[in-house]
């Protein structure tokens, strides 16, 4: 552990350091340390066996897939074939997924083994990996502190050196929120670009597939391995496909970077102040700064809820436990309840134009808003998340919970890409740095990234 | 007491693949959920595939010939529709917004036209759910409630089924039907009856429902809103007790809405099978046939493509009779549909060609059509096969000349003035020529001989034995 | 346990009336239901599945159903309307 994501491929190409090691690696410090963190709810018994695999090929010298040897960490919420996609509820306590998802077989057929199942909020309901059914998860590097959510356990397997690459989901955030507040890198694509088939909804129309990964070069090489037109799913993006990780050392001198100052009126002054220096070293860099107007920002994050409760209900109908699992609404926690509750309301043919057609026009006025900033840039950057982690066990109103996402919503009601990239800490604490780009910018948005960590 | 009665109909659509996976839509012989995947049980996170074309286009034609008018240049979506019964595994079904709509058949306004999809097959008693139906498209066919007996409501339902059958676009397996029924008498409250699978069981449930609601409404009762299932075994309704339910319907983000214009319309309407009831009208018109005789060649598709083949190349009207009455005989003694027949429209226009000319007699001609049917030949041929061609006027008179010398009872009979002794000689006359005289032509000629060998027997028989 | 959810629909509603209210005086645009601007995504119809994908998948789909029958079908509850007879 220790090393970077292109030093570890070397190795493992070399000769120097096995898959079989490497995995081995992997599950020795899962489980040193994961008896505290709770990053994963399962591993994969055939993770051993699959690196056995992948060992050989690379002795014959075959031709090998881009992960090759690498140790990958599944959320909870995506399938893995014979391995329990619990979305850490007592829904799907039992259910072992009978199918492997869409980005699952293309993993695999980049030679990644995976280690197991991530830890997660309960259905990706919070912000904080609180809600879990199997136990919160805490922050590798603020021990005490919330690891961010929903993709809690993938952050802290990746913060902790658990293994070398994460697969989370973001609907609202869920990726780069506890990437920000681990000080990892974390990459939500843009809608469609990733195949969603095997993904377990929060929100359909917001849900994308996306690494975590300890280094801008290892989110690069799993986005490209994963994202890509898939023929059999109906919004997936025709898209041509594009090695990100060739292209992350061009620099950024020209580049035009776009800020706002409804940032700072919606962030703590402890979390802008390291922005405000990331900007800095950007523009130091060569890149453009420049103002643009995101004049309802701060009015996104109730249509971007509004949506995803009415969506979440619609996806939790099939949890009846009939087929599989237990029915939802008699063992869930109180956050997914409520969720339920909210999108059973507004849905209602009688509340269905107050709340849910409302919000769907406000979702307009959003990618109209960013669709004009992003015309005058070629990415926004800002914070991550408005205030720090707090501390594990502090009671929060669901209010208070939610403005986590106040910063991170809008891009997922825009449907373009964003990734986050450590900027720097606040009282020890890591502040992750949220590049935003256009409708497919990922490549831009990787190199403005890579800028910036490669300064540190 | 006045009614009103709507239909809610569902059929499934013949294509090959389900509607939003590549499971197979032909699962009638296969055991239990055995034609499922991810996506039709509705496992965790599976994504519905893109909808199947041919069942969109389905739809489209369907609403063409129920003569709806197709919601053109505006997204038509695809919803979900949320319910919780153990035959809906996503715990929705998907429904579309109306394809077509303002339609009409024999009477009854079609409200709209949409597609859907087939939920699982739920055995209420036995509590088991097989869902190898589970995503076949269906059509649905809403009607306004324009029926007022359960004897209109059959009439509808039959001659629905006929265009559907028509169609070529449902599947012809029998027992796919599914006909929601919506049924309010003057003074009562719309009550609704599922679980109906047949016109039969429409018929039966909606008498029983009327009586039941009759009788409610004569002690005075309030007959509150609900929702029944008609039990077939007993020929009733029964409450099914479910919850009022708001279905939630939002628009399924998976699924792009569908937008048709009107070069897609047009593409279909022009290789689309004509409607059997616009069709029937047609034929009288361009035929000059009777409505009676037009709706009997309507009755299956296949039987009226024939007659408008045959009709090109033979007088109509002596083909509308040999379809309504000989033709439709043969087949229903032979129990075969239309669609069954091997036979070539070349062959048969030969054959009634034949019976035009008079060359042989409509009983041969018949006799030539079982054959035709058996085993199709040209009808020359069989005519050889059957030693039949008919008689020439000299051996006819030969015929009845030694019937009149053999039976001098019977002659005499007739000539003393009962009628029936005629009949009696001509089917010695028939037995005699092995049928292949006309019977029209040996009464004729019996009757001519026998009144006229009172008069001037021996100038005719001497003429005609010429 | 019925506190908790009375407690939970109490947060829900006033949850959806804050959000409600934020939404005020926002112009009202085209909503937006989908992120593309695309229609008529379809797949034609074909040749089915192979049944050795359905074979593989059926086993698995039998193993996490909480009751099946001898023959494969998926065991649910007895419909009330029949129950009640």
């Amino acid at each position: 552990m220790g090393r970077g994501t292109i030093e570890k491929l070397g190795a493992i190409q070399q000769g120097e350091l096995s898959a079989t090691e490497n995995v081995q690696q992997a599950l020795d410090r899962i489980k040193k340390l994961d008896k505290k963190i709770k990053a994963f709810i399962e591993l994969n018994p055939n993770a051993l066996a699959e690196a056995e695999a992948v060992d050989c090929k690379l002795k014959r010298g075959e031709h090998m897939g881009k992960l090759a040897g690498l140790t990958i960490g599944i959320k909870s919420n995506i399938n893995v074939k014979g391995l329990r996609a619990t979305c850490a509820s007592r829904t799907l306590e039992n259910y072992v997924s009978p199918y492997d998802a869409e980005v699952i077989r293309r993993v695999r057929d980049a030679g990644g083994i995976i280690v197991g199942m991530n830890n997660m909020d309960e259905f990706a309901c919070g912000s904080s990996g609180e809600t879990s059914s199997f136990g919160p998860t805490d922050n590798p590097v603020a021990p005490g502190h919330i690891p961010g959510g929903s993709s809690s356990g993938s952050a802290a397997a990746i913060a902790a050196g658990m293994c070398d690459i994460c697969l989370g989901t973001d609907t609202g955030g869920a990726i780069r929120n506890p990437a920000s507040h681990c000080g990892v890198v974390g990459i939500r694509p843009t809608q469609g670009l990733v195949p969603a088939h095997g993904l377990i909804e929060l929100a359909v129309s917001f849900d994308q597939i996306g690494p975590l990964a300890p280094d801008v070069y290892g989110a690069a090489l799993m986005l490209e391995t994963i994202a890509g037109h898939n023929p059999k799913e109906c919004t997936s993006l025709d898209s041509p496909s594009v090695n990100y990780s060739d292209k992350l050392g061009i620099g950024i001198e020209n580049i035009r970077v776009g800020t706002s100052s409804k940032f700072s009126e919606l962030t703590d002054s402890a979390v802008m102040g390291v922005i405000d220096g990331a900007v800095e070293k950007l523009h130091d860099l060569g890149a453009e700064v420049v103002e643009v107007e995101l004049p309802n920002l701060e009015k996104s994050l109730s249509a971007y809820y509004v949506i995803m409760f009415a969506e979440f209900f619609s996806a939790t109908r099939k949890f009846d436990g009939r087929k599989y699992g237990r029915r939802i609404e008699e063992v869930c926690g109180d956050e997914v309840l409520r969720r339920i509750t909210c999108g059973d309301y507004i849905s209602r043919k009688d509340q269905h134009d107050r709340h849910y057609k409302r919000a769907l026009q406000v979702r307009t006025l959003m990618r109209r808003e960013f669709g004009e900033a992003l015309n005058k840039v070629d990415v926004i950057v800002g914070p991550t998340v408005p205030k720090l982690p707090h501390q594990l066990g502090t009671k929060l109103s669901p209010a208070e919970m939610y403005a986590y996402d106040y910063l991170t919503s809008p891009i997922n009601l825009a449907g373009i890409c964003a990734g986050t990239v450590k900027a720097g800490e606040a009282s020890g604490i890591p502040v992750g740095l949220q590049v935003q780009g256009k409708v497919l910018g990922e490549e831009t948005v990787l190199r403005v990234m890579r800028a910036l960590e490669a300064v540190k | 007491m006045r009614m009103k009665i709507g239909l809610e109909v569902h059929e499934q659509l013949a294509t090959k693949r389900k509607l939003c996976c590549d499971c197979p839509t032909d699962y009638r012989e296969d055991p239990p959920n055995t034609n499922v995947c991810p996506i039709c049980t509705a496992m965790p996170g599976a994504k519905p595939m893109p909808p199947n074309v041919k069942a969109v286009d389905a739809v489209i034609e369907l609403a063409l010939m129920l003569g709806c008018e197709v919601v053109l240049d505006q997204p038509i979506y695809v919803q979900r529709k949320h319910y919780d019964y153990p035959d809906l595994p996503a715990g929705y079904q998907h429904s579309s917004t109306p394809i077509g709509i303002n339609g009409e058949l024999v009477g009854v306004r079609i409200r709209e036209v949409h597609l859907e999809e087939d939920p699982g097959a739920y055995d209420p008693v036995a509590g088991t759910v097989d869902f190898n139906r589970c995503g076949v498209p269906l059509v649905e066919i809403v009607t306004e409630p324009d029926m007022h007996s359960p004897e209109e409501a059959r009439r509808f339902l039959r001659q629905l089924m006929r265009v559907l059958d028509y169609s070529g676009k449902v599947r012809p397996e029998p027992g796919t039907l599914r006909a929601d029924t919506n049924i309010s008498l003057e003074g009562g409250t719309r009550v609704e009856i599922k679980n109906i699978n047949s016109t039969k069981g429409a018929y039966r449930a909606v008498k029983f429902e009327v009586m039941r609601q009759r009788a409610l409404i004569e002690r005075g009762a309030v007959i509150p809103y609900e929702t029944r299932a008609y039990l077939e075994s007993q020929m009733i309704t029964v409450p099914m007790r479910m919850k009022v339910v708001d279905f939630h319907v939002i628009p399924d983000p998976d699924i792009f809405p569908i937008v048709i214009d009107r070069a897609r319309v047009e593409t279909i309407r022009k290789r689309m099978v004509e409607a059997p009831h616009q069709r029937e009208q047609r034929l009288v018109k361009q035929y000059q046939i009777s409505q009676a005789v037009a709706g009997v060649i309507v009755s299956e598709r296949e039987l009226a493509d024939l007659f408008e083949a045959v009709a090109k190349e033979v007088d109509p009207k002596l083909v509308a009779t040999w379809f309504q009455t000989n033709l439709k005989k043969v087949l229903n003694y032979m129990k075969l549909r239309a669609t069954e027949v091997k036979f070539t429209h070349k062959q048969l226009a030969g054959l009634l060609r034949m019976v035009k000319a008079k060359r042989i007699t409509p009983e041969q001609g018949e006799l030539v059509l079982r054959k035709l049917v058996e085993q199709p030949a040209e009808p020359e041929e069989l005519l050889r096969k059957l030693g039949l061609g008919r008689l020439g006027r000299a051996e006819l008179s030969a015929a009845i000349a030694r019937t009149i010398e053999e039976n001098p009872k019977a002659v005499k009979d007739y000539r003393a003035g009962r009628k029936e002794a005629l009949n009696f000689l001509a089917g010695k006359v028939m037995k005699l020529t092995r049928g292949r005289a006309d019977p029209r032509e040996i009464l004729k000629f019996l009757s001519a001989k026998l009144k006229g060998k009172k008069k001037r027997r021996v100038s005719r028989r001497t003429k005609r034995s010429k | 346990m019925a506190e908790r959810k009375k407690e939970i629909e109490r947060s829900a509603e006033e949850i959806v009336e804050s959000f409600a209210r934020a939404a005020e005086g926002l112009p009202k645009l085209k909503e937006t239901y989908y992120n593309q601007e695309t229609c008529n995504v379809s797949r034609p119809d074909g040749e089915p599945s192979s049944e050795e994908e359905r074979t593989e998948f059926r086993k698995r789909f039998i193993s996490i159903m909480p009751g099946s029958d001898e023959k494969g079908n998926l065991r649910v509850e007895v419909a009330k309307w029949v129950e009640e007879r």
